[in-house]
């Protein structure tokens, strides 16, 4: 099965709930909003199905593929999370027992691959590293959140995790594994971060939190919540930061991206991508991407159109479709190759943007 | 119309509303339910909100994180109105199946409810859903007064030819 890009659009499925590439941007995977994730193989502007991986039995919610050693990340709503290892031209699938009695709805790798976590709806985030001893991975909770987690991401000094939830707080806990990392030199929430479930940091929003991200360079802790706006808080100078919100008239944003240190890109129910840049230590909304210019209709035609609507729809009014690229809510926001930025959708399509 | 405000802030707050995300049960495993009639926990459902025009005609758009239930209270203002009202929504609600995001039975104190969640909004443009709503609500004043005037009319050529056989 082979698709081909068109105008900056992949139509891959009827709806998509997530994405990942790979470290080299050859291979894309995701899930069409099914148990199954399908990997497919890009050459130039042509993407052909390589493997479909069928080992969930309900919605598949994340894909995390870590770019050095190959390993893909899944979990899904049936409480699971697999690992999976490319041998010999296929997929092989290792359940990671994470010990959670709901649904997984995000995954993310450490920045240096040899852990991972996961934000459930059993109000906790599994944090999992690799046992050589037992060949298996070996779970570690962290609780003391209040709702469903959404999503997690990983600082990049590799001990700090942040979490979103649906209790409308962002938290800051210590993901640090005894005999696996090094205990840090210095972090922004302190020096001393043993993993012990201590919120060492809170951010409170007015709303679910949707998205959290560090910045690159791990000063920046971003995220995007239910109303409408998005959060920028800077630990530069130690926790707990200088706290920046950006209101924007749009509707809510679900997944945020951070370009560089200084720019945001956030997407989510209005169905574009929005910038937002750090202008002299304020942060702004700064570009609407898919801007297309003029509306459905001309004014020239309306009347026109009224009648032809009237006739074929039963209705006065225009009948409008979405002028933007995606059709449906935007979920989930990665890197792409040629220094793209890719998001998929809902409606089943995948766009480059050139940011 | 002099309705025009009273529907584009339903419109507004409808297009707010219906930004839904899909959300697995976090009390039961393995479930996912609309939120908005499951009412478990707190943190997932929004503050209700009425939007009334005057004391007889209302909506009720109550939001969770992944379902929406939409309640209108049509205008009534007389018993006749009231009797083709409810007849009217009866036939509607038992063929709620074929509607998708009619809800079979309204919500106290209101005549007809919807009940819109995350799987609707990914089938189906939000915008459009949204539309929707809204021309129904148009459509069922229309014709409610439409069907009072036929029955009027009616009952008023009936009540001649009855009385015609009075006639001296």
């Amino acid at each position: 099965m082979s698709v081909s890009v068109k105008d900056g659009v992949l139509s891959l499925a009827q709806s998509i709930s997530c994405h990942a590439w790979n470290g080299d941007f050859s291979r894309l995977a995701f899930c069409p909003n099914d148990n199954s994730v399908h990997i497919y193989k890009k050459t130039g502007n042509d993407y052909e199905r390589e493997h479909v991986l069928t080992e969930h039995d309900q919605t598949v919610t994340s894909i995390a593929w870590a770019s050095n050693s190959n390993t893909l990340l899944t979990c899904s709503h049936d409480r699971n999370a697999y690992v999976w290892v490319e041998q010999d031209g296929t997929w092989k699938p290792t359940l990671v027992i994470l010990r959670i009695n709901r649904a997984a709805l995000q995954v993310k790798w450490s920045p240096n691959e040899d852990k991972f976590a996961v934000a459930s709806g059993a109000k906790c985030v599994s944090v999992c590293h690799y046992e050589e001893d037992n060949d298996w991975w070996v779970s570690k909770h962290i609780k003391k959140h209040d709702s469903t987690v959404t999503s997690v991401d990983f600082h990049p000094g590799n001990i700090l995790v942040a979490t979103a939830s649906t209790d409308g707080k962002v938290r800051v806990f210590s993901a640090f594994i005894k005999g696996m990392d090094k205990r840090p030199e210095y972090t922004p929430f302190g020096k001393r971060v043993p993993f012990n479930s201590e919120v060492l940091g809170e951010y409170e929003a007015n709303g679910w939190v949707h998205s959290v991200r560090w910045s690159p360079d791990g000063n920046q802790l971003a995220f995007c919540s239910h109303d409408s706006t998005l959060t920028v808080v800077d630990v530069t100078q130690g926790a707990p930061g200088i706290v920046q919100t950006v209101k924007t008239q749009e509707l809510p944003l679900c997944d945020i991206f951070w370009v560089n240190d200084s720019k945001i890109i956030g997407a989510g129910h209005s169905c574009r991508p929005f910038i937002f840049e750090n202008q002299n230590g304020t942060w702004a909304e700064t570009q609407k991407l898919d801007d297309k210019k003029g509306g459905p209709q001309d004014n020239k035609r309306s009347a026109f159109s009224i009648f032809q609507n009237k006739d074929k729809m039963g209705q006065d009014n225009n009948v409008k479709t979405l002028n933007t690229k995606h059709k449906n809510a935007i979920t989930c926001i990665q890197r792409g190759p040629n220094n793209q930025i890719s998001t998929s959708s809902l409606d089943g399509q995948l766009v480059f943007w050139n940011v | 119309m002099a309705n025009q405000p009273y529907l584009d802030c339903i419109r507004a707050t409808l297009t707010a509303s219906v930004c839904l995300q899909n959300f697995p049960s976090q009390i039961i495993e393995r479930h996912n339910k609309p939120e908005v009639e499951a009412q478990t926990s707190a943190e997932l459902l929004c503050a209700p909100v009425t939007i009334s025009r005057n004391d007889k005609q209302m909506i009720h758009i109550e939001t969770s994180v992944n379902s929406v239930r939409i309640s209108v209270k049509v205008k009534q203002s007389d018993d006749t109105d009231r009797i083709l009202c409810k007849k009217f929504m009866n036939f509607l609600n038992q063929r709620a199946e074929d509607f998708i995001i009619l809800r079979r039975k309204p919500i106290e104190g209101y005549d007809i409810s919807f009940l819109v969640t995350n799987f609707h909004t990914e089938q189906f443009y939000k915008h459009k859903l949204v539309d929707f709503v809204i021309q129904f609500m148009e459509d069922i004043d229309k014709e409610i007064s439409a069907m009072k005037l036929a029955v009027n009319a009616r009952a008023r050529i009936v009540a001649v030819e009855y009385l015609k056989t009075f006639q001296v």
